[in-house]
């Protein structure tokens, strides 16, 4: 397994060269360690595969760092009764956490409004039309919270949909920033997001550049977004060359 | 819903690219603001506020309640909107649900700020009478009673002038013998606190339709665009939040674009704002 992975690269960290103007956020001056001793640029180390659900037209498992999520993707199935007819598909996404996700037991409920975020990420990217009358069901499952819990999902989700044969303008890769005094960290865990500032998730398309869904909490300056967001799209397109090579891994493994 | 003909549709459309929208506004022209304090005397602070046909009342209640245990130095605020059904026949039963959860998030994410506080348009720690015992737990609700678009912008000038409006009650505590036991506190009838509003951001949703976008849309608008990002932008300009609607993608740079453009709106709207709320006020004391 390991001498199979090594040919692929398995972090996304955005490269410091594509910086094109001076940092605002002071990294040069590290007054202070991630608790797991990354660099503030440096995201977790990704892995996904395909596949992990049987009963489902087309499933993901993805983990990054201590989060680990599966999405199986159900459909297109004939829509519920009682929707009125629509000539394109419908897009369902529902987000759940399992009750030991979390350090305390049961509290990954809190997370209601992922479900439309996660369905808000996705569904500029789905080709609605192709599957008319019909709806798509998108179920996410997170087995251990351990930060960026929402991008990890979006992503993972989107492998899946791609492993289910949906129609799709493009894998959708997300990243978020969490902003921490004067500092800008990448891909935050748990521990960072219980006292981030502020925090800015973005979800895009990297082959055709362009962003399906962006959320900002917290206080920013504008050029603090604009840092942020360069940041997160490099890191977004290296994530989706990530995400390709698994399907590719998946394709290729099968015809030996 | 909003049933548009293929004619209307193109109109709509054509008068957005020409900067001329179907009711005469250019595209970064709001519709008459009108603002109302103090409707809703059993509350500690309210507003009506009506842009156009759209039409909203945010009231501000504050109990005394504990402070949670993670966060002990900290008030607690809830925001809840509900649509009534007076405003479209489809927010009947269930069916404004979704809607209702969704302004909620957004107003949440626009006026709470970050995780540790930062950015946040009330500030919970002004909200603590004694740490870890009591603090004021304040329900910020918002009603829909018209809608014609705009929902967010609007409930956020509503929100904000029902914060102005609102009186905290002064609270004594009695000095308790142990620090064990629950403090008793006397809250007083006559003193008030004024809320203090500077940090509360105005919201600021720009709707993209075609290649151009526009403020403050109508209901006919909103059905024809492609996008949309809500902007939520404090006195100092900063930007407390952002939340993007609409399934469409955007290239980077225009949403770049976009936070220029909010941050020159928001200037003007919380102009327009504070002298509408000052103005309210100043009616509502000649009664």
């Amino acid at each position: 397994m390991t001498t199979k992975h090594s040919a692929v690269p398995t972090t996304y960290s955005p490269s410091p060269t594509s910086r094109s103007k001076p940092s605002v956020s002071k990294d040069s001056i590290v007054d202070w360690v991630r608790p797991d001793g990354r660099g503030y640029r440096q995201c977790r180390p990704a892995f996904f595969r395909t596949g992990a659900v049987n009963a489902a037209s087309g499933s993901a498992y993805a983990e990054f760092g201590n989060t680990k999520v599966i999405v199986s993707v159900f459909g297109p199935r004939e829509s519920k009764k009682a929707m009125m007819y629509s000539d394109v598909g419908r897009l369902n996404c529902n987000v759940g956490f399992t009750t030991f996700a979390t350090p305390i037991r049961g509290q990954g409920s809190d997370h209601k409004e992922f479900s439309s975020l996660l369905h808000k990420a996705l569904e500029g990217a789905i080709i609605l039309e192709t599957f008319p009358k019909t709806t798509v069901d998108v179920f996410a499952l997170v087995l251990e919270s351990g930060g960026s819990d929402l991008p990890v999902i979006i992503s993972c989700a989107s492998v899946a949909l791609a492993d289910a044969g949906i129609m799709m303008y493009d894998l959708v890769a997300a990243v978020s920033m969490s902003c921490l005094g004067k500092n800008l960290v990448i891909d935050p865990i748990t521990e960072e997001e219980s006292y981030q500032d502020g925090s800015l998730m973005i979800t895009c398309m990297p082959s055709r550049y362009e962003v399906t869904q962006l959320t900002v909490i917290g206080e920013w300056s504008t050029p603090e977004i604009n840092e942020a967001m360069e940041l997160c799209l490099d890191a977004c397109s290296k994530l989706a060359e990530i995400m390709r090579s698994s399907l590719k891994e998946v394709v290729s493994g099968s015809q030996e | 819903m909003v049933g548009l003909s293929v004619g209307e549709k193109r109109f709509i459309q054509g008068g957005i690219a020409q900067d001329l929208r179907s009711d005469g506004r250019k595209r970064l022209t709001y519709r008459p603001i009108y603002v109302e304090t103090g409707v809703i005397p059993q509350a500690n602070g309210s507003a009506r506020v009506k842009m156009g046909a759209t039409d909203v009342i945010a009231c501000v209640k504050a109990e005394l309640g504990r402070p949670s245990p993670l966060q002990p130095d900290k008030g607690k605020v809830a925001i809840f909107v509900d649509c009534s059904p007076t405003a479209e026949p489809t927010f009947e039963g269930r069916g404004a649900e979704e809607l209702s959860a969704e302004l909620s998030v957004a107003l949440q994410r626009c006026l709470l700020g970050g995780r540790s506080g930062a950015g946040a348009g009330i500030d919970l720690s002004s909200l603590v009478i004694t740490e870890g015992k009591v603090c004021w737990d304040l329900y910020i609700d918002g009603l829909v009673v018209s809608s014609d678009g705009n929902l967010l912008d609007a409930l956020g000038a509503a929100i904000m002038a029902a914060l102005s409006n609102t009186g905290i009650p002064r609270v004594l505590v009695a000095a308790s013998a142990s620090p064990d036991e629950e403090p008793e506190v006397d809250i007083s009838d006559e003193e008030y606190l004024q809320f203090d509003t500077s940090g509360v951001p105005v919201i600021v949703t720009l709707t993209k339709v075609g290649r151009h976008y526009i403020v403050d849309a109508t209901s006919e608008e909103e059905s024809q665009m492609s996008s949309a990002v809500s902007i939520s932008i404090n006195r100092q300009g900063h930007i407390c939040g952002l939340t993007k609607r609409g399934g469409a993608g955007l290239d980077p740079s225009i949403i770049v674009d976009m936070i220029s453009v909010a941050k020159h709106v928001s200037e003007q709207l919380m102009n327009k704002l504070d002298s509408e709320i000052s103005a309210a006020e100043a009616d509502e004391d000649e009664l």
